[in-house]
C-alpha cells in the first residue's frame, strides 16, 4: 500500500515534468563525457534505431555496462564541473544550462526500492529499463514529430561540438521566455521562473555537485548512477476509478492476509467442548477477618471505640482479668472423668431407649399396636392393685364412671338400636346380636356392681377347688390335684390364643418354644405322681384295655414291649401343637430323656390315662384321647414307619421315604387315620421304594412290546409321537395371517347400491373399469410387496416387516448432522452420564454446558494472542491455578471477563 | 478360615463438620445398570418437557416513550444501564434492573437514527434525521447526578451539524474514533468537530454501519444500493463491495470470531459472511417472514438475535440454519432494534409500539442465585437434552413453538412457494440438456456480484 501511494505521488509528480526533458537527461548524461565529436555523432546515429529495439540487449549489457560507465564516471568528473561552472555562470542567459539541471530530475527516484521495479515489471511490459543509450516509449511517441528537430541539432552539434540539449533547450527557453522580465534579483527567496515553473526544480544532481571535489563520496556517487541507470519511464497514470480499484484490491488482500491471523483461534474456539468466560473475577475481600482488618475509625465516636479498643491499660487489664479468669476456672481430672462418664451413661441410656423408641415405631402392623395398648392397659391394671394411690385415683374413675351408668343407664338396653331389637325379640336376632346385646347388659352389670364385689369374684375360684377336693382321703388327693393341674397346664399350653398379643405369629413361635420345654417338664412330674398315686391305691393296671375299649381305637402291637412307647408317645405329642420341622430334634431329645426312665414305666401307665379322661372336660377330650392312645398304642418301631407310607400322601412323599429321614414323621397323619388304614397299608409297605418307578416302567414296556419288537426308526417315531399335531399346516397358516395382516388384501369394489344405477343399462354394465383397474392394481401391488418380504423365499420362516411403534421412537430416521457415521451416533450416547452410573468427580466433565458464563458478568469481545496450532490446550495457560482448574474440561477459556 | 472384612480408615470417613456429606460408595459398573440408557432418555424427554413447562421469556416491558423506539445502545461497562432512541428525538438511558427511566437526553429535532456508547461508557454518540451527531457525557458520576436532581435533563458535550440526514453511528471499540453512516461513511473523533475521515463508494446512502469489536480497524456498512461494503481504517479506505439482491438493513460482527460477521436482510433472511470470502454465505439462517431489521450478536458468540417487522424475535445459532427460539407477545408492535446484554443471558428489543421489552435469553432458564446442586441438575439436563436431541419425541418437543397466526401463516405461505420455486427449477433442469442449467446453492443465489 505504502508503496502504492508513493508511486502514485511519484507518477503525478512525473506527470508534470515532460517526457522529452526527460529523454533528453538521458541524452546529456550519455553525452556527457565529451567525446569526440565525431564518435558522438556515430552514437547517435545507431541510437534513433535502437530506442525499440531489445530488452535483452540491455539486460545482458547491464553487468558490464555498469562497469563501462564507471570510466567514463572517472573521467567526467572534471568536465562537468566545467559543465557546472558553465551553468552557475550563464544561468540567466543560457537556458541550457538550466534545463541540463532540469533534466536530471528523476533522481528523486532514487528512492525507490525494488519493490517498485518488480512491479512495474508486471504492470507494464513495454516499459523498459535502458542504459541511458535510449529512448523511453514515452520519448518514441513524439520522436516523429520530432524527427526534424532531431536532425537539426546533430547538425548543430556537429558544428559546434557542444550537446544536442543546448540548442534543444535554447528552442524551447524562447518560447517560454517570452518576455516577462525579473523583477528581483534571483535568490532563494525569489526563485527563478525556471524553478517556479517546475522546470528549473532543483534536483539531486544540484545539490550533490558541490560535493564532487571532496573525497569520499565516490560510493554516494556511484550509487546514484546505479539508480540513474536502472531507472525507468513512468507509465501513463490510470483513471481516478480504475486507481480506486487497484487501491481497494490491494488493501482488501493486506486486510484479508491481516484478518487471517484469527483463523487459528476461531478453530480452536470452535473445537472446544467448552468455553469458559466466568474467570478472572476478582471479588475482593471474601472473610470476615480481611474485612475488619481493614477497618479504618473515621467518624468520632469510632475513633474513641478504636482509642479505647487499642489503649494499653485496658488491653493489660483485660489480658490479666482473663488469665484470673481462667485460674478460677480449675477441675480435678477425677471431677471431669466422672462427669464425662456419667454424660457418656445418660447417652448411651437415651440411645438405646430411642432405638428401641424407634424400632416399635417402625412396627406398621395394626393389631400389633392394638395389642400393645392392651397390655399397657393390663399393666396399669396390675399398678393399680400394686399402687394405692393409682388404685384409689382409679377408683374415683370407676365410681364417677358407675354414677353415670347409674344415672343414664346407657347400657340397659336404652339406645335406640336395643330398644327395637328387643321390640322384634331376642330370638328372632342372630347370634352376633343376641351376644351384643348380651355383652352390653353385662357391661352394665360390670359398671353398676359395688367394688367389694369384684374382689369377690377373684377369689371364688379357689374356694370351689377346695370344696372339690374335700371328698377324697388326703394322699391321693394331694396326688390327684397335683396330676390335675399339670394336666391343666399341658392343656393349657395346648390352647394357642386366639387374641391378644400373642396371637400374632413371632410371638406363638417364641412361646411354643417355651411350651414345649414346659410341657416336657410336666410330663415327667406327671409320671411321678402318678407312679406314687399307683402305690398308694395298689391297683393293677387292668383298666388298660378298658381305656381302650372306651377310647374305640385299635391297637396293634400292644404285646410287644413298652419301653419305646414312652419315647413314641412324647413323639406323637408334640405332633399336635407344633410344626414338623422342630418336631425331630425335640423328638430325639425327649426320646434319649424317656428311654432313661423307660425302666421305671412299666405296663401301668396305660391305667393312668382312664383317670385323667374322666377327671377333663369334654371340649378337651380330642386332646387327651389323643394323649392316651399314644400311650396305648406303643407299637415298635417298623409298625410305626409304616403307618407313616399309610397315609394318602404317600406317593408324593415317596421320593423322601426312599431317603429314610426322620422328616417322614413329619407327614405323620392324625392318629384315626392311621388306625383306620394301617391293615391295608401293610401289604403296600414291603415293596414301598420301588413301587412307583415300577409302575411305571412296567406300562412302558407293555405298551412297546404290544406295537412291535422291531425298534422304529427316530423321524418314524418323531412322526408317531405328534401324529395329531399339524404342524406345519399351521405354520403355513399362522404365515399367511401375518401376510395378510401386513400386506391386507384390497377390499372388493362395490357400488353403492342405487348409485349411478338409473337405468337398467347402467346396470348390466357392472363396475366401473377404472374401479376394477384399482382393484387389479392393488392386488398386484400386494403380490409384490409379499413377493419383496424378506421371508418370500424362506418356507419355515417368518419374519415380521411390522414397524414398531414404540421401538421407533427411539430411531432417528436419518443420521443427524454433526455425525458421520451411525455407530458415531450410536456410540455418542453409549455411556450413561447421570450422577447415578458416575463418580461426582466426572459428572462436572461430563455435563459441562458448552458455554459456561456467570450471569452479571460483562463478556469483552476477543483479543488477539499468539497461538501455536501444535500445542495442546492445557499447556498454553499460564498461571497454574487456571490451568489446575481447567484439567478435567479440556475447554477454552476466554479471559476477556471483567467483573 | 478366611473372612473378608471391609476395612475403612476412619481418617476418609470422619466428617469435618456436621453439615458435611457422608462418604457414600457407589458400585458404578455398568452391568449392574442395564436400563441406564432408557432412563436417560426418559429423563431427557422430561427435561424437555420441563424446559416447555418453565419457558416464561418475557420479564418486562420499559414504556416511556411517545414514539417508536428506532435505535439502542448498550454500555460496554454497565450491565442494568441501556439507552434507546425514539423517532420522535427523544434518548432515554434505562435501568433495566428496576425497568425504569433514569434520565432522558433531549435535543434531537428529528427521529434519532443511532446511538452508539464508547467502550469506557463515558460518552453516549447520538445522530438522527435532523443532520446533527451529538456527544453527551454520560460516566457514571454525570448520570448519577442527572438522576439525582431534579430537571432530570441533560446537555449535550457537543453538537456536530452536517449537510445529510445521518443513519447509523458506531463506536470503535478502545479507542476515540466512531462512524457514523448517511449520505457517506464519516469517520469522526471525540475531540474534533469535523469528521477525520469520509468515504464514499457509490451514491446510494449508507443505512448501517458497525465496527468490528475483535479487529477494531475494519468496519461493514450497508447501503440502500443493497450492497455491503467493508472498510479498513489503517488503509484508509474502502476494500471490498458486495451486492446482494435486497437490501441489508443492519450487520453483527462476531465479537468471538472477528471474520465473520452476519447480515440481516430484507429478504427476511440472514446471511453469515466470511469478510474473507464474499462471494458465498458462510450459513443461511432461514425462519423470518419479514425483513430483519436488527440483529445483534451476543458477547459469547455463539448465537444472535433478531428482531424482525414480523413482530418476532428469534434466537440463532452461529452456525444453525434456523432458528432456536422465537419471543413474540401479543402487543409486541416491528421490532426495530435488539440487543444482547453484556452478560449474554439478557435481551432487549426495541418496537414500533414504543416499548423496549426485556426477554431472557434463554426461555426456560432460572433466574437468581442458582445453588450448586441446582446448577449440576441443570447441567445435567442440559447434557441429555443435547444427548437425546434428535431422537423423534424429544425433537418434536423441543422444536414444538405456539405461533401467532399469521406468522404460521406466513411461514406456510413462504415455505410453499419456496417448495414450488424448487420444483420448478428442478422440472427445468430435468427438461433441458444436461448441464445447461445449474442451480445455485441458496448461499450464493442472493448475492450479485463482488465489486473489487
Amino acid at each position: 500500500m505504502p508503496e502504492t501511494k508513493r508511486k502514485h505521488r511519484d507518477e503525478t509528480n512525473h506527470r508534470r515534468g515532460h517526457s522529452k526533458p526527460n529523454r533528453n537527461s538521458r541524452k546529456k548524461k550519455k553525452t556527457g563525457p565529451r567525446l569526440p565529436s565525431s564518435l558522438q555523432k556515430e552514437l547517435d546515429r545507431l541510437n534513433p534505431t535502437a530506442p525499440i529495439d531489445s530488452d535483452q540487449d540491455i539486460d545482458s549489457a547491464d553487468g558490464d555496462g555498469a562497469e563501462r560507465e564507471l570510466l567514463p564516471q572517472d573521467f567526467y568528473e572534471y568536465e562537468e564541473q566545467q559543465a557546472e561552472e558553465e551553468s552557475k555562470k550563464n544561468k540567466r542567459y543560457d537556458p541550457g544550462s538550466v534545463d541540463q539541471i532540469q533534466y536530471d530530475l528523476p533522481i528523486e527516484r532514487s528512492d525507490e526500492s525494488e519493490d517498485e521495479i518488480i512491479q512495474s515489471d508486471d504492470d507494464n511490459d513495454d516499459d523498459d529499463d535502458d542504459d541511458g543509450m535510449r529512448m523511453t516509449g514515452d520519448a518514441a511517441d513524439d520522436d516523429s514529430s520530432e524527427e526534424g528537430d532531431g536532425r537539426h541539432t546533430r547538425m548543430l552539434q556537429g558544428i559546434t561540438g557542444m550537446p544536442s540539449e543546448a540548442f534543444e533547450g535554447k528552442k524551447k527557453r524562447k518560447m517560454k521566455d517570452d518576455g516577462i522580465p525579473e523583477l528581483y534579483p534571483e535568490s532563494e527567496y525569489n526563485p527563478s521562473r525556471d524553478v517556479v515553473d517546475g522546470d528549473g526544480q532543483i534536483s539531486i544532481d544540484d545539490l550533490l555537485n558541490p560535493l564532487q571535489d571532496n573525497p569520499g563520496f565516490g560510493k554516494l556517487r556511484k550509487r546514484i548512477q546505479q539508480i540513474e541507470n536502472n531507472s525507468k519511464a513512468i507509465h501513463a497514470p490510470l483513471r481516478t476509478a480504475d486507481q480506486a480499484k487497484v487501491e481497494r484490491k490491494a488493501a482488501y488482500e493486506i486486510s484479508k492476509k491481516e484478518v487471517t491471523k484469527w483463523q487459528q483461534i476461531i478453530q480452536r474456539n470452535r473445537e472446544a467442548p467448552t468455553l469458559l468466560f466466568d474467570e478472572n473475577i476478582d471479588l475482593g475481600f471474601s472473610t470476615v477477618g480481611a474485612i475488619a482488618s481493614e477497618f479504618e475509625p473515621r467518624t468520632e465516636f469510632e475513633r474513641k471505640m478504636a482509642a479505647l479498643v487499642s489503649d494499653d491499660k485496658v488491653m493489660e487489664a483485660y489480658k490479666k482479668d482473663g488469665s484470673r479468669l481462667l485460674e478460677m476456672n480449675t477441675v480435678s481430672v477425677e471431677e471431669e472423668k466422672d462427669r464425662q462418664s456419667r454424660i457418656a451413661k445418660m447417652r448411651s441410656l437415651l440411645f438405646r431407649h430411642e432405638l428401641k423408641a424407634k424400632r416399635i415405631k417402625k412396627i406398621k402392623s395394626k393389631t400389633y399396636h392394638r395389642l400393645l395398648k392392651k397390655d399397657r392397659l393390663k399393666t396399669e391394671y396390675s399398678k393399680i392393685q400394686m399402687d394405692p394411690e393409682v388404685a384409689k385415683e382409679f377408683a374415683m374413675k370407676q365410681e364417677r364412671l358407675r354414677a353415670e351408668e347409674r344415672m343414664t343407664l346407657r347400657h340397659k338396653n336404652q339406645n335406640r338400636w336395643a330398644k327395637r331389637i328387643l321390640t322384634r325379640g331376642l330370638n328372632s336376632q342372630d347370634e352376633g346380636t343376641r351376644a351384643a346385646i348380651a355383652e352390653q347388659l353385662q357391661r352394665h352389670s360390670e359398671l353398676t356392681r359395688k367394688m367389694h364385689s369384684m374382689k369377690d369374684s377373684s377369689s371364688s375360684s379357689d374356694g370351689d377347688d377346695e370344696d372339690a377336693g374335700s371328698d377324697q382321703d388326703m394322699g391321693s388327693k394331694v396326688l390327684g390335684k397335683a396330676i390335675e393341674k399339670t394336666m391343666k397346664v399341658i392343656q393349657d399350653d395346648d390352647e394357642t390364643p386366639k387374641s391378644g398379643l400373642l396371637s400374632l405369629p413371632f410371638m406363638r413361635r417364641g412361646l411354643e418354644k417355651n411350651k414345649a420345654a414346659a410341657i416336657e417338664e410336666a410330663n415327667l412330674a406327671l409320671q411321678e405322681y402318678k407312679d406314687s398315686k399307683k402305690k398308694l391305691e395298689n391297683s393293677v393296671g387292668s383298666e388298660g384295655p378298658e381305656a381302650t375299649s372306651i377310647s374305640g381305637r385299635r391297637v396293634f402291637g400292644a404285646s410287644k414291649t413298652q419301653i419305646s412307647d414312652a419315647g413314641n408317645k412324647v413323639k406323637s405329642d408334640y405332633n399336635y401343637g407344633s410344626s414338623d420341622s422342630e418336631d425331630d430334634l425335640r423328638a430325639s431329645k425327649n426320646g434319649n430323656i424317656e428311654t432313661q426312665r423307660s425302666n421305671i414305666l412299666q405296663k401301668d401307665v396305660n391305667t393312668d390315662p382312664v383317670l385323667i379322661q374322666e377327671d377333663t372336660d369334654n371340649h378337651q377330650e380330642s386332646v387327651f384321647k389323643d394323649f392316651n392312645e399314644i400311650v396305648k398304642n406303643p407299637g415298635p418301631k417298623t409298625t410305626y414307619e409304616v403307618s407313616l407310607f399309610v397315609s394318602d400322601t404317600w406317593k408324593k412323599a415317596g421320593n423322601r421315604d426312599e431317603k429314610g429321614t426322620n422328616v417322614k414323621k413329619s407327614a405323620m397323619p392324625s392318629g384315626s387315620v392311621r388306625q383306620d388304614r394301617k391293615d391295608t397299608e401293610k401289604e403296600v409297605e414291603e415293596d414301598s421304594d420301588t413301587d412307583s418307578e415300577g409302575q411305571m416302567v412296567d406300562r412302558i414296556l407293555t405298551s412297546g412290546s404290544k406295537l412291535s419288537y422291531e425298534l422304529p426308526s427316530q423321524e418314524e417315531l418323531i412322526r408317531q409321537a405328534f401324529a395329531g399335531d399339524d404342524l406345519e399346516d399351521e405354520f403355513e397358516k399362522d404365515k399367511m395371517e401375518i401376510l395378510n395382516a401386513e400386506n391386507p388384501e384390497p377390499e372388493k369394489p362395490v357400488l353403492l347400491p342405487g348409485w349411478g344405477q338409473w337405468t337398467h343399462v347402467q346396470k348390466k354394465k357392472g363396475l366401473p373399469s377404472w374401479m376394477l383397474k384399482e382393484h387389479e392394481n392393488a392386488w398386484k401391488k400386494r403380490e409384490e410387496a409379499i413377493k419383496k418380504r424378506k421371508d418370500a423365499q424362506l418356507k419355515n420362516v417368518i419374519i415380521s416387516e411390522k414397524l414398531d411403534k414404540k421401538a421407533e421412537k427411539l430411531h432417528t430416521k436419518a443420521l443427524p448432522f454433526p455425525f458421520t457415521s451411525k455407530e458415531a451416533f450410536e456410540q455418542s450416547m453409549r455411556v450413561p452420564i447421570g450422577p447415578e452410573s458416575n463418580p461426582a468427580t466426572a459428572i462436572g466433565a461430563l455435563n459441562r454446558p458448552e458455554v459456561v458464563k456467570r450471569p452479571g458478568v460483562i463478556i469483552k469481545p476477543i483479543q488477539f494472542e499468539e497461538v501455536n496450532p501444535h500445542e495442546k490446550p492445557e499447556e498454553r495457560r499460564g498461571d497454574k491455578h487456571r490451568s489446575k482448574k481447567n484439567k478435567g474440561s479440556g475447554g477454552r477459556s476466554m479471559k476477556k471477563t471483567s467483573a | 478360615m478366611k473372612v473378608k472384612v471391609i476395612s475403612r480408615s476412619v481418617d476418609d470417613f470422619t466428617r469435618e463438620r456436621s453439615q458435611d456429606l457422608q462418604r457414600v460408595f457407589r458400585n458404578y459398573d455398568p452391568s449392574l445398570r442395564t436400563q441406564e440408557k432408557a432412563v436417560e432418555y426418559v429423563r431427557a424427554l422430561n427435561a424437555v418437557k420441563l424446559d416447555k413447562i418453565f419457558a416464561r421469556p418475557f420479564i418486562g416491558a420499559m414504556d416511556g416513550h411517545i414514539d417508536g423506539v428506532s435505535c439502542m445502545a448498550k454500555n460496554p461497562t454497565q450491565l442494568k444501564w441501556i439507552f434507546s432512541g425514539a423517532m420522535d428525538g427523544d434518548i432515554r438511558l434505562w435501568d433495566i434492573a428496576s425497568r425504569r427511566t433514569v434520565c432522558q437526553f433531549p435535543g434531537h429535532q428529528g427521529a434519532v437514527r443511532g446511538l452508539t456508547v464508547s467502550t469506557d461508557g463515558r460518552m453516549l454518540v447520538s445522530c438522527g434525521t435532523d443532520c446533527t451527531v451529538r456527544l453527551w457525557n454520560t460516566s457514571a458520576d454525570n448520570i448519577m447526578e442527572l438522576s439525582n436532581s431534579t430537571k432530570n435533563s441533560v446537555e449535550p458535550a457537543s453538537v456536530h451539524v452536517g449537510k445529510n440526514a445521518y443513519l447509523a453511528v458506531d463506536h470503535q471499540w478502545d479507542s476515540e474514533l466512531f462512524a457514523t453512516a448517511g449520505a457517506q461513511l464519516d469517520i469522526w473523533n471525540h475531540n474534533r468537530s469535523e469528521p477525520i475521515n469520509s468515504f464514499q463508494w457509490g451514491s446510494d446512502s449508507v443505512i448501517s454501519v458497525r465496527f468490528n469489536p475483535g479487529e477494531p480497524n475494519l468496519l461493514a456498512t450497508s447501503a440502500n444500493d443493497r450492497s455491503i461494503m467493508l472498510y479498513d481504517l489503517r488503509m484508509v479506505s474502502p476494500v471490498r463491495k458486495m451486492i446482494m439482491m435486497t437490501k441489508t438493513n443492519s450487520i453483527a460482527w462476531n465479537p468471538m470470531e472477528p471474520i465473520n460477521f452476519t447480515a440481516a436482510n430484507e429478504d427476511g433472511n440472514c446471511y453469515s459472511y466470511d469478510a474473507r470470502k464474499l462471494d458465498e454465505a458462510k450459513c443461511v439462517h432461514r425462519d423470518h417472514v419479514s425483513a430483519v431489521m436488527d440483529i445483534d450478536y451476543s458477547p459469547t458468540g455463539r448465537e444472535f438475535v433478531t428482531g424482525s417487522y414480523d413482530r418476532t424475535v428469534r434466537f440463532f445459532y452461529y452456525n444453525s440454519g434456523h432458528s432456536r427460539e422465537i419471543y413474540h407477545t401479543k402487543r409486541m408492535q416491528r421490532v426495530f432494534c435488539v440487543k444482547f446484554s453484556g452478560d449474554g443471558s439478557y435481551v432487549i428489543s426495541g418496537s414500533d409500539d414504543t416499548n423496549l421489552r426485556l426477554w431472557k435469553a434463554k426461555a426456560s432458564e432460572q433466574l437468581g442465585v442458582v445453588l450448586p446442586r441446582e446448577r449440576k441438575k441443570h447441567e445435567y439436563h442440559a447434557a441429555i437434552k443435547k444427548r437425546y436431541m434428535h431422537l423423534p419425541e424429544v425433537k418434536r418437543i423441543e422444536r414444538h413453538r405456539h405461533l401467532p397466526k399469521p406468522i404460521y401463516k406466513a411461514a406456510t405461505l413462504m415455505r410453499a412457494m419456496s417448495d414450488a420455486r424448487k420444483r420448478k427449477e428442478e422440472r427445468r433442469k430435468a427438461h433441458s440438456a444436461p448441464g445447461s442449467v445449474t442451480t445455485q446453492p441458496l448461499r450464493r443465489r442472493r448475492i450479485i456480484k463482488e465489486v473489487e
